[in-house]
């Protein structure tokens, strides 16, 4: 199978082990990997993936996606039958492809949805493809504007999971913050309304780092299950830990040595940046590790603030950005979280061949370092 | 016997565009542009502080995050009055150029590319070039599982380019061009530390010092994209320029000959010279560049889904009062007006306006310097040739960064208790400005005039079409259950609707007002 796809062997094992380093897993899994993944590919599960009040950020960083190269995902890993900014089609023909996946793939598909859903004025403030019903238009009957309520409520019920992309489709995000207007609603909400029972996995940030998306994919298509999540339905893999307890430059906020000045003349000495304003100290995510672009950098590598964009909370309770954290939600944070992020992490890393993992836990605990 | 086409989703482009036309003998006789989606962002920003504002108006789009952070910048600097060090503005205008070459290259080849090559044709190739081999291997792979989304379905039609060996080249850059504009984000987050949703920019200048070697980081990515751009992104719009079938597409598409350039990239502190420049086109008069007059910009309503009462006002003034069951509207996008005319923005307002020889040279050699029309192609050529000569220029730029030298003006921490700012930039999509009022040192009103409200506008209060409605008309539409000329079209100029319908103007729209009854 894996062969006749043009891709050989080596090439095969050498993806896995990208897909492991994704994972943060041992080395060692990568057989155990590649088996799995062989099995997958044999039939590329469908995706649809819908847009709401979105900017398209979530997509944009998806592309940015390396291990593995996306057009790898879009054309050896899944179907891609409908993604608004890769696909071929336009207009009727994108809408077909959308209808007769829903119809031939029925309890198949994975939904991927990008931005929340406005529910106020019959959800006329988003809208894609047409209706059946028509209205008069300039002499022409014009079918009218078919909203993204109205997709929801008709693809939910036939999809195998739905992905919330992104911190306004899985929390409100920034449209949120005019909800009294539109009805902005995260994707979570609409979907217990429709299917109570349908699984739902949020992956926040803003943007999601293409990692937390195409690791979650990958995993979903290894074990044909929804990964363990946290109380926020965030994969633990990628959420589990605290952007604080694992930053470099960790050492100075413990030394008290803080940047508040841009010019200071010290390229190479790593500031804390807790006194303009950083969010680490109250949001989860694997930046300080993982790092962004191909590994290049990260918010505090530039010297910047971490302004939180992966919590439910961002950005309204977060404002002002620029201010230190009241000391209320940071006294008290940090030793409990440095136990409970590590061994929560650890425990939950994708679900793959779970002996490994606890073989490796133990391994870790017993050198009591990081992983 | 008329009939009326609906293209919705518009895809390949950024956010909900539909698209009406309608065909009356194979051809467009009349056209309508909607932009379906609201957000109304502009909630957000009142009464926050106004160190928050580029983070958060950066978030109004995903494609160009950047633009809107570097005008959030230079919005706040104005109303600051900071004195920007010339580090900071060397490493805006390097960030923002990595960002446009990103743009470019990702609107061409992910965007547009699929409009002109016939990707099925690569299971035909039959050289020995073992990459493209590869490509093949893979494309007939697909092909013999009957799956190969997301290429196919789409409109068919019999102009692609489907020489096998051509189409294989074609659709092998495309591959490269995904690594290539992804490098481009990496060279941007070296100063900015990310991308989408960077964090390098600040009010009073940037955060990271230039060190020997970030510059050497930067300039190596950006080599490679120069040597890239050169050999294939230049010569592959060339390519896609000289198909016999694509010959009338040279002049049909125009968008009605006017032109605006707010200009960009500014070459010394007080932006008086700026490598973009500035300036206003009209009526086809391309040899005749007039100064611009912020003062003659107006928007219209009449067929936006907004109260009337929101009419012909500067935008300084602009209100922002969604109602959704007015008569004859059509659209969330309001309808910007210059002295009174629709404008395109965009690479192509910029190059006329700038006149570089290379786009020069080639609008003599493809004649359009006679019939004064400039239609889908030379749009993709104005933004190829602007992708070029932009990387070219920024590596100069890295050599005016001064390792040591100050990257940062502290005067931008003293929030006045009032305050007026405006930040007027390029960005890979067109004109694009910002405008601030700090009151009692909060945001009191935070409002942005954006590119593609430009271009994909509806009609005005005369009845006036926006630039992308007239370039809609008299293109040819043979098949209409095939409209691709339509979205030809409509690609070309890289529309952006997340950023077109977000406007802002919070000081009009209190909660209560901007209730929808």
């Amino acid at each position: 199978m894996v062969e006749s796809k043009g891709v050989t062997r080596r090439q095969f094992l050498k993806y896995a082990g990208a897909t492991a380093a994704l994972l943060g897993l041992s080395e060692t899994l990568i057989p155990e990997i590649a088996r799995a993944l062989e099995e997958a590919v044999a039939g590329k599960p469908p995706v649809i993936w819908i847009q709401g009040q979105n900017c398209t950020g979530c997509s944009i960083s998806f592309l940015n996606t390396n291990y593995p190269m996306v057009a790898e995902i879009v054309l050896d890993k899944l179907s891609v039958r409908y993604q608004p900014n890769v696909m071929a089609a336009a207009g009727e023909v994108a809408q077909k492809a959308i209808e007769d996946t829903a119809k031939e793939m029925n309890g198949k598909y994975v939904l991927v949805v990008e931005g929340p859903v406005p529910t106020k004025e019959e959800g006329r403030f988003c809208t894609f493809g047409l209706e059946e019903k028509t209205i008069s238009f300039n002499g022409f009957q014009r079918r009218e504007d078919k909203p993204m309520i109205a997709w929801m409520e008709e693809l939910v019920p036939g999809a195998a999971a739905v992905i919330a992309l992104g911190n306004c489709a899985s929390f409100g995000g920034i449209p949120a913050a005019n909800a009294s207007v539109t009805g902005t609603t995260p994707v979570h909400e609409i979907v217990k309304d429709i299917a109570k029972d349908k699984p739902v996995i949020n992956i926040g940030g803003c943007p999601p780092h293409p990692d937390w998306f195409v690791g979650t994919v990958l995993d979903y298509l290894i074990n044909k299950r929804v990964p363990e999540l946290d109380e926020h339905n965030r994969p633990k893999v990628f959420f589990g830990r605290l952007i604080h307890e694992n930053c470099e430059r960790r050492a100075s906020f413990d030394a008290g040595l803080f940047l508040e000045d841009w010019n200071d003349n010290n390229p190479d000495m790593k500031l804390c940046l807790f006194k303009l304003g950083c969010k680490g100290p109250v949001t989860y995510a694997d930046c300080p590790t993982r790092r962004w672009n191909s590994g290049v950098n990260w918010c505090v590598g530039a010297n910047a603030p971490c302004h939180g964009c992966a919590e439910p909370t961002f950005y309204k309770n977060l404002s002002p950005l620029y201010e230190p954290l009241p000391e209320v939600h940071f006294a008290g944070l940090t030793p409990m979280v440095d136990t409970l992020g590590w061994i929560g992490a650890a425990a939950t890393a994708a679900g793959i061949g779970a002996h490994y993992l606890y073989k490796q836990l133990g391994k870790k605990e017993s050198e009591g370092g990081e992983s | 016997m008329a009939q009326l086409i609906s293209i919705d989703p518009v895809t390949r482009i950024e956010g909900h565009l539909r698209i009406d036309v309608e065909v009356e003998n194979g051809a467009v006789k009349d056209a309508w542009s909607s932009g379906t989606m609201f957000r109304g962002i502009e909630m957000l920003l009142k009464e926050k502080h106004p160190w928050d504002a580029q983070q958060v108006v950066e978030r109004i789009c995903g494609v160009c995050p950047l633009v809107h952070g570097t005008a959030a910048s230079y919005n706040l600097d104005d109303a600051l009055g900071v004195n920007l060090p010339d580090n900071a503005r060397i490493i805006r205008n390097l960030c923002l150029g990595a960002n446009f070459i990103q743009s470019h290259i990702l609107h061409f080849y992910h965007l547009a590319a699929l409009d002109y090559v016939d990707v099925a044709a690569v299971a035909q190739y039959s050289g020995s070039n073992p990459t493209l081999q590869a490509l093949k291997g893979k494309v007939a792979g697909l092909v013999k599982m009957g799956d190969v989304y997301p290429f196919l379905p789409r409109y068919e039609s019999d102009d692609y380019v489907s020489d096998p060996e051509l189409a294989t080249v074609l659709v092998s850059h495309y591959v490269q061009a995904l690594e290539m504009r992804k490098k481009a984000q990496e060279m941007l987050s070296i100063f900015y530390g990310r991308m989408p949703s960077f964090v390098g920019t600040v009010p009073g200048g940037v955060t990271v010092q230039p060190t020997v070697s970030n510059i050497a980081a930067f300039r190596a990515r950006l080599s490679e994209l120069r040597a890239w751009i050169d050999s294939v992104y230049i010569q592959d719009i060339l390519t896609v320029a000289g198909v016999a079938a694509y010959a009338p597409f040279l002049s049909a598409g125009d968008s009605g000959g006017n032109y605006l350039a707010y200009g960009g990239f500014d070459q010394d502190s007080q932006g008086k010279e700026k490598f973009l420049p500035r300036g206003v086109i009209t009526d086809g008069d391309v040899m005749n560049v007039k100064p611009f007059d912020e003062a003659k910009i107006t928007e219209s309503v009449k067929y936006s889904w907004y109260k009337e009462d929101c009419e012909g006002l500067n935008p300084k003034e602009g209100k922002t009062d969604p109602d959704l069951e007015k008569e004859g509207a059509y659209s969330f996008l309001k309808a910007p007006r210059y002295d009174g005319k629709p404008m395109e923005v965009g690479p192509l307002a910029r190059m006329l306006v700038m006149k570089p020889p290379m786009l020069m040279d080639l609008a003599t050699k493809l004649g359009l310097l006679k019939a004064l029309k400039f239609g889908i192609l030379p749009r993709h050529a104005a933004r190829a040739v602007e992708c070029k000569i932009l990387a070219d220029e920024m590596d100069k730029w890295l050599d005016e960064l001064k390792v040591g030298e100050p990257i940062w003006d502290s005067k931008a921490k003293d929030i006045p208790n009032e305050a007026y700012g405006r930040g007027l930039v390029e960005g890979p999509r067109g004109a694009l400005g910002h405008w601030i009022h700090i009151q009692n040192k909060v945001i009191g009103n935070y409002q942005c005039v954006v590119p593609t409200t430009w271009n994909a506008a509806p009609r005005d209060k005369n009845g006036e079409r926006g630039p992308i409605e007239t370039a809609l008309l008299g293109l040819p539409v043979p098949d209409p259950e095939n409209p691709i000329n339509v979205v030809r079209c409509v690609r070309s100029f890289d529309p952006c609707l997340a950023c077109a319908i977000h406007v802002i103007h919070p000081e009009h729209n209190g909660v209560k007002e901007f209730r929808v009854v």
